[in-house]
């Protein structure tokens, strides 16, 4: 058995898309007739590798390239260059190898047979990684248990509200018992309530109680630090920062982080913030942008300094600061520190 | 080559397919009564140019009514098939599963051949609507002397028919317009097959492009046995090609489902939708 559950060398993936046609009139015409196309490149040499029984977080805002790598990870994509293995199994020459060592868990409403029953989603899936009859009804009565959706098992897929339609999701990942899961932002628009069902089961069951190699995709900061093991922060297609959350927040340990909301707030004195002494980086995110709602957040060297000196520039603008308070570096202070910009911008 | 886990994946599909045909119990009406308005249609364009007596005076030499009602019958089953074939890739885009379905280690034209066997259970339907209402409101009355020519005649021709599907289905894996190119076609084959005239009466020309068309050897076995009382000496003229053809549309469509999956996945468009 390989050491590696996963690991990716270099791996890059490129799409063309139509380039805007500009200007007007014939040109454009010409232009839209011509269809220049421009390169993307989604997944730029990425490198990692994921030990068995990891949880492992990949860590990004959307386009960030998270999607695009599980997508190359379970073949449903080639990779222009560089090589990836799942099991041990090349992701292009080993196609099938790879598929039937993973189960693939996408968020969102995609993903199953509205017009099926849940048992039914199961079954068909089951059959489709070629579970003997006999075995797919035991596990999947031992599934649906594990989710609590026994009870809706035979109730069509379009009656599940959002939560139990993911936690199927989950569950129809888990048909073929794979050693390896690749979880694609799994609570993705879920309500608290039903995120924290899947966070736990993800932690405690797949990976405590199976003990399943995990790669664990998301923009949801919490989530990463709540569940994984490691974590790599992908930005623009390249992995950023690989470490253990802690180890990433050590990394900003040494900056002060002053997170203020405030409102009036005018978007050219927001700029005038990040040009403050002391200042390392500073991120505005308008809430509400008609009455000037912000949240101000502050990297800077010394909180004592910067604080007054923020203040008093906010109060000569005219805004009004609704709350100010120094903050613990969180995963997303790696990343502003990294980027200047927020995970979710 | 794996027969049981092929075995399991056909009937996964197969029986899947039963299933969210029959979720909604509207279903009889598109099955049962959809195909009787088509029959009417092709048969009150001629009525509409004499009596009756005078219209079936005029096609009695090609088989009478009949020959419009074993047309509709076939160029519905090709209607369906490839729908229920070619179509399949994309109603999984519109269901939202066509990457769960290739993230499957399963072999795909187990999956087509599966959907368009499915389809044909609902054909099947249409076919007795058509057959019933023929008799009862056209007053059709079939000369069959040789069952086994008819049989082999249907086989043959759903056989052909379901490979034209599979071809349709590798290159529809990549587009989105997969609905449009299938209803692009019905026009063009309905047309060139025969379906409400003999292909005897088109020019030379057109003729030649008919007889490139499963349709139009289904539709001339068909009414051969199922009117004019031939057996299989009489019609295997017009099966030979069938299965030509079947062989060469399974053999394209393999390759081609291979080629462009391989595309698709290097281009990002297998997940369009």
């Amino acid at each position: 058995m390989p050491e590696h559950a996963i690991e990716t060398d270099n791996l890059t993936k490129k799409f063309e898309r139509k380039a805007k046609a500009e200007g007007g009139g014939f040109r454009q015409l010409y232009r839209r007739i011509r269809i220049k196309k421009e390169q993307i490149v989604a997944v730029d040499h990425i490198s990692f590798q994921i030990r068995r029984g990891e949880l492992f977080g990949l860590l990004g805002p959307n386009g960030a390239g998270k999607t695009t790598t599980i997508k190359l990870l379970c073949t449903l994509l080639i990779p222009d260059e560089g090589t990836a293995k799942v099991n041990g199994y090349d992701v292009v020459s080993e196609a099938e190898e790879v598929q039937k060592s993973l189960g693939v868990v996408t968020g969102g409403e995609r993903g199953l047979y509205w017009r099926l029953t849940g048992r039914e989603n199961l079954w068909f899936f089951s059959q489709l990684y070629d579970v003997p009859d006999r075995i797919a009804k035991g596990r999947i009565e031992r599934l649906l248990k594990l989710v609590e959706l026994e009870e809706r098992a035979d109730d069509q897929v379009e009656k599940y509200s959002r939560g139990m339609k993911q936690r199927l999701h989950v569950i129809r990942g888990l048909v073929n018992d794979p050693p390896i899961l690749l979880l694609d932002e799994p609570t993705l628009g879920l309500d608290p309530a039903s995120a924290r069902v899947i966070r736990d089961f993800i932690k405690k069951e797949l990976q405590g109680e199976q003990n399943k190699t995990i790669l664990h995709t998301t923009h949801y900061m919490e989530e990463a630090d709540q569940l994984c093991d490691r974590i790599a922060i992908i930005d623009n297609g390249k992995i950023i920062a690989l470490d253990t959350p802690e180890n990433l927040k050590k990394t900003v340990q040494r900056t002060d982080v002053i997170e203020m909301h405030v409102s009036n707030l005018r978007q050219e004195d927001s700029e005038k913030i990040g040009t403050l002494e002391g200042v390392k980086k500073s991120v505005v995110t308008f809430t509400e942008s008609t009455v000037g709602e912000a949240t101000i957040k502050i990297h800077a060297e010394k909180a004592e300094e910067v604080m007054p000196l923020a203040t008093e520039s906010l109060i000569k603008s005219g805004a009004r600061i609704l709350t100010l308070e120094q903050t613990k570096p969180t995963l997303e202070d790696v990343f502003i520190s990294m980027t200047g910009r927020k995970l979710r911008d | 080559m794996n027969p049981t886990k092929d075995w399991r994946t056909f009937k996964a599909v197969f029986l899947r397919n039963l299933k969210l045909y029959t979720s909604y119990k509207i279903w009889i009406v598109s099955t049962v009564i959809w195909p009787i308005p088509l029959l009417a249609l092709n048969v009150y364009q001629y009525m509409a140019f004499g009596t009756e007596a005078n219209v079936s005076e005029a096609l009695r030499q090609y088989g009478g009514i009949g020959m419009i009602v074993v047309g509709t019958i076939v160029y519905l089953l090709y209607n369906r098939l490839l729908w229920g074939t070619g179509v399949s890739i994309q109603s999984e885009r519109w269901m939202g599963t066509v990457e769960v379905l290739f993230l499957t280690p399963t072999n795909k034209m187990i999956i087509l051949l599966a959907s368009g066997l499915s389809s044909l259970i609902e054909a099947s339907w249409w076919i007795v609507s058509i057959f019933l209402s023929g008799w009862a409101i056209f007053g059709v009355e079939p000369q069959v002397s040789s069952l086994p020519a008819v049989i082999a005649s249907i086989i043959s021709t759903m056989a052909a028919l379901v490979s034209v599907g599979v071809f349709f289905a590798g290159f529809f894996v990549l587009t989105r317009a997969a609905d449009q190119l299938a209803s692009g076609l019905q026009a063009p084959i309905r047309f060139f097959s025969g379906v409400a005239f003999p292909v005897s009466a088109l020019p030379q020309m057109l003729q030649y492009i008919s007889y490139m068309i499963p349709v139009t050897y289904g539709i001339l076995a068909l009414r051969k046995c199922v009117l004019q009382a031939c057996d299989l000496t009489g019609i295997w003229i017009d099966l030979a090609p069938l299965w030509l053809m079947t062989m060469v549309f399974l053999i394209l469509g393999k390759v081609a489902l291979r080629i462009v999956e391989r595309r698709a996945k290097k281009t990002g468009t297998l997940y369009l939708y």
